[in-house]
């Protein structure tokens, strides 16, 4: 799903969803040993609310809002173990900062790409949620992206909410 | 005989902590101990009671982060000549700039790979 509601930003959304998938990419490669694909937009989009991990990352500067991952436990503890090289079974602590990391650097690489149009960002610390029934919302994006990918164990989806700072 | 180096990782994340002891096991060489901190400030507190030869620091962090690290030991005498070596996702032109400026050692953008950053930490402790 791609939502470009303005002109405000200066790229489309569909840029910025190649380039978060090249941050994707490089992270999958040199970090977790597996490639990654990107997947066909779904007709629909997935159920929501739902169960698993939320992991998002805010951004300010020029452009203000977020960078999401979503994926199931399962997920969630084979990117973990393919990340820290020790079987995670369950999700724990252990688990959600490495979550938190992998979310760090996808939308920090994402960041540095989207910085040679916009100028420096900043960017927020992660926050990992872990739960059941987890909706997320984001008010007053300009520029909506997600995006699925998979790789051999499993799948994960990505999404930007960005705004042009009204500063 | 020369002491084994001992090394402080400063980092937010335990993940990243981790990660970064098993590459630096990886490196064969002869190291003393490798403390751990979770931020600059703790990282000084650490610098306080032991001899570190080399601090490998992440930037974003709470507290205290690596730039105002980095720009603290600069200013010591005591650490003025401590290597210090940024491990980041900041991958921007003007942080980078900004960190060597300061005197950062080296830079290491995340995500890196294994052989990379064992190569680097390799080269930068046999000198």
């Amino acid at each position: 799903m791609m939502v470009d509601s303005t002109a405000k930003l200066p790229l489309q959304a569909a840029e910025m969803a190649d380039m978060l998938f090249a941050a994707t990419r490089e992270l999958f490669t040199s970090m977790l040993g597996t490639e990654v694909e990107r997947l066909p937009e779904p007709d629909k989009e997935p159920p929501d609310p739902f169960d698993g991990i939320l992991s998002l990352i805010g951004f300010t500067g020029k452009v203000i809002g977020n960078g999401e991952i979503i994926c199931t436990a399962a997920t969630a503890c084979d990117l973990s173990s393919r990340f820290m090289m020790t079987e995670f079974a369950h999700v724990d602590e252990q688990v959600l900062d490495a979550v938190g990391e992998i979310t760090n650097m996808i939308v920090g690489g994402f960041k540095n790409l989207l910085e040679a149009h916009v100028g420096r960002l900043q960017m927020s610390i992660p926050t990992v949620v872990h739960g059941k029934n987890i909706s997320a919302r984001n008010l007053k994006a300009d520029v909506a992206v997600s995006l699925r990918c998979a790789y051999s164990n499993g799948e994960i989806q990505l999404k930007l909410g960005l705004a042009a700072s009204r500063e | 005989m020369k002491e084994a180096p001992n090394l402080l990782i400063v980092d937010d994340s335990t993940a990243i902590r981790k990660i970064l002891i098993r590459v630096l096991n990886q490196t064969n060489l002869a190291l003393g101990e490798v403390l751990e901190a979770g931020d600059g400030k703790e990282a000084l507190n650490i610098l306080e009671g032991h001899h570190v030869s080399l601090v490998l620091s992440d930037i974003n962090m709470p507290n205290m982060d690596g730039i105002e690290l980095l720009r603290a030991l600069r200013n010591a005498p005591q650490w003025h000549d401590l290597p210090v070596v940024l491990i980041t996702t900041e991958g921007g032109q003007a942080r980078v700039q900004e960190a060597v400026e300061l005197g950062a050692t080296s830079y290491v953008r995340k995500p890196f790979s294994a052989d990379q950053l064992r190569d680097k930490l390799a080269a930068l402790l046999s000198k």
